[in-house]
């Protein structure tokens, strides 16, 4: 089922399970909700706010790593289930299995590549252009998130119960 | 042949069970490997990811998601459908043109099929059941009626589409807003062709009170006049897209709080649905940001467009053909996985027959629908059957053909007469 809202929602477990995780991602979330609505009613006033898409860019890019951590932890991410669904469960568990660890290895090399991208432009001192939002900590931020997806498809794909559920 | 080949291996990731945007990126980073080798291909890929993560226009589709999930805090799910049932729900067949309704105006807060046939669904049909309905009739008209929710701005397929397409979301928007409206006519007139066929499918039951319909319609204003500022925003251009999503959210938190159904716990719950979402969507665009890079180099668009211009007939013989490769794909694809593997091949080929793209996203959600409610995927006919468990699912899909019916002519509609989708952007100046 690949719908843009699931059916399902996350069990309150889920959202304490993670903490840290969701205080980055919705803290990103209001900001960036909060500045653009900021920004509009200032624009409508006369007192536009300088610089608000930057911060909005760095909002999102908050919400965005951590909202990708949070889909893989939770097993939200879309699948086609036309086939596997009608699997017994044996070779189920394997395809999943098989789905982790493609997943991982995808996940490694996005996470390669980037701090590929992060090293060359280390010195480069990147910045926005009327705030001077530095985007090497981005730049850090989007390398670690997507090693921690890489780790947890990675830990899916070997737990003794992996695919139970799939 | 590389792009073929490509396009094979993602159909048996996909089928092999592995997650739509990595079987995308696997095959799009494979591919690319291949043609460019294997550092620039990371390179890419690696670009690909920071861009993505760092897109200002991205963060309409979060905000989008917080806007619903806090109506959904507000209580605002079965409001348009008891509002549309105290008003017409009297009438012979009421209560199943009141779910389209419903759905209609769910799917403006939801922005997608599931939510909307799942919430719609709870709401509707035991009251149509309850009332005599027949279980065709009920489950039939909230199946189909659900799919709207893809199509109504805003809509998170259209969302995706503009992305992927680099097409302006606002315009896609405001496109869809004719075709939507049309499509929930479409279902009307259908339900009022089945009752009068057969009344006794859909009974007359009693009407409710003035003072019934008037507390119905007073506790929908607020969410109605807030999905009107946000997408009536979007097409005279007072906002952006993204403004527009952040205006709605806060919109949406303020109704929350005077509804008093803002606390600790449904602020959480509404944020954490949203990340855990933006998380899958996110996934699934870079995944096909890589795959469409892979796709351009391959040449596969022009061979195919190459294909389509020697069967001769022009632009008609290729929407066509078009039409029936999407409906073939849905048949064994869901709805996102379709959009996502035919958009990097078709659009070229739309562009180079001097076809609308904001066109093509609009038919291309609307091809897509018709999946969610015809078997073997047919989620919404899944989705259904979890809320009327009694009902087979061979009875929820008869009472579903006269509304497919009535989506096949509609798409032709829309096919044949493309202004019906590109008036009002060009009207509004989009």
């Amino acid at each position: 089922m690949a719908d843009l809202i699931p059916a399902q929602e996350s069990t309150p477990g889920e959202r304490r399970r993670y903490g840290p995780l969701f205080y980055v991602g919705a803290g990103g979330l209001l900001i960036a909700m909060a500045i653009e609505a900021i920004a509009v009613i200032g624009r409508q006033i006369g007192m536009p706010l300088l610089g608000a898409l930057e911060i909005i860019q760095a909002a999102i890019l908050l919400t965005a790593s951590s909202s990708m951590l949070t889909a893989t932890l939770s097993d939200a991410h879309a699948t086609v289930h036309l086939v596997i669904e009608r699997l017994p469960p044996r070779p189920r568990r394997w395809l999943h299995r098989g789905a982790m660890l493609v997943s991982a290895l995808f996940f490694a090399s996005l996470s390669c590549a980037a701090a590929w991208l992060t090293a060359e432009a280390w010195n480069e001192f990147e910045h926005s252009e009327l705030l001077h939002i530095p985007y090497r900590p981005l730049r850090v931020i989007v390398v670690l998130a997507s090693a921690a997806v890489a780790i947890v498809f990675a830990y899916k794909a070997v737990r003794h119960d992996a695919g139970r559920d799939a | 042949m590389n792009g073929l080949l490509g396009v094979i291996a993602l159909l048996i990731l996909l089928t092999l069970g592995v997650p739509i945007g990595i079987a995308m990126g696997v095959v799009g980073l494979g591919g690319l490997t291949l043609l460019i080798g294997f550092e620039p291909a990371l390179i890419k890929s690696g670009i690909v990811l920071f861009e993505t993560v760092l897109k200002y226009e991205l963060g309409v589709l979060p905000l989008f998601l917080l806007m619903a999930h806090f109506c959904f805090a507000a209580g605002a799910s079965r409001d348009f459908f008891d509002a549309a049932a105290r008003l017409i729900g009297h009438r012979r067949g009421g209560l199943a043109l009141a779910s389209i309704a419903g759905c209609a105006g769910f799917g403006s807060i939801s922005g997608s099929s599931l939510a909307t046939a799942a919430t719609i669904g709870l709401v509707g049909l035991p009251e149509m059941r309850r009332r005599g309905y027949s279980d065709a009739l009920a489950t039939g008209s909230v199946a189909a009626g659900g799919t709207l929710g893809s199509l109504i701005p805003p809509s998170g397929a259209l969302i995706v589409f503009g992305i992927l397409a680099e097409e302006s979301i606002g315009t896609l928007f405001t496109a869809a807003i004719i075709p939507a409206l049309s499509q929930a006519l479409f279902y009307m007139v259908t339900i009022v062709l089945l009752c009068r066929w057969r009344p006794s499918i859909g009974p007359a039951t009693e009407r409710a009170s003035w003072a019934e319909r008037r507390a119905s319609l007073l506790r929908i204003i607020d969410l109605a006049l807030l999905v009107l500022l946000v997408i009536g925003g979007i097409a005279l251009g007072w906002f952006t897209p993204t403004e527009a999503a952040s205006i709605g959210a806060v919109g949406a938190l303020l109704l929350c709080a005077r509804r008093k159904r803002l606390n600790w716990d449904s602020l959480r719950a509404a944020l954490a649905d949203t990340l855990r979402t933006t998380g899958m969507i996110y996934v699934v665009i870079i995944g096909a940001l890589i795959f469409s890079v892979f796709m351009s180099l391959t040449g596969l668009a022009d061979q195919v467009a190459a294909l389509m211009n020697g069967l001769g007939g022009g632009q008609w013989t290729a929407i066509i053909v078009m039409t029936l490769i999407l409906l073939l794909l849905g048949s064994v694809l869901d709805g996102l996985a379709l959009m996502l593997l035919t958009t990097p091949i078709l659009l070229p080929i739309v562009t180079q027959l001097g076809l609308s793209p904001i066109w093509f996203g609009i038919y291309l959600v609307r091809t897509m629908e018709l999946g969610f409610v015809h078997p073997p995927i047919g989620m919404n006919l899944y989705v259904i059957q979890g809320i009327a468990k009694d009902v087979p699912l061979t009875r929820i899909f008869k009472g579903v053909l006269p509304f497919l019916a009535a989506d096949f002519v509609h798409l032709a509609l829309l096919v044949a007469v493309p202004g019906l989708v590109l008036a009002l952007p060009a009207w509004l100046g989009s």
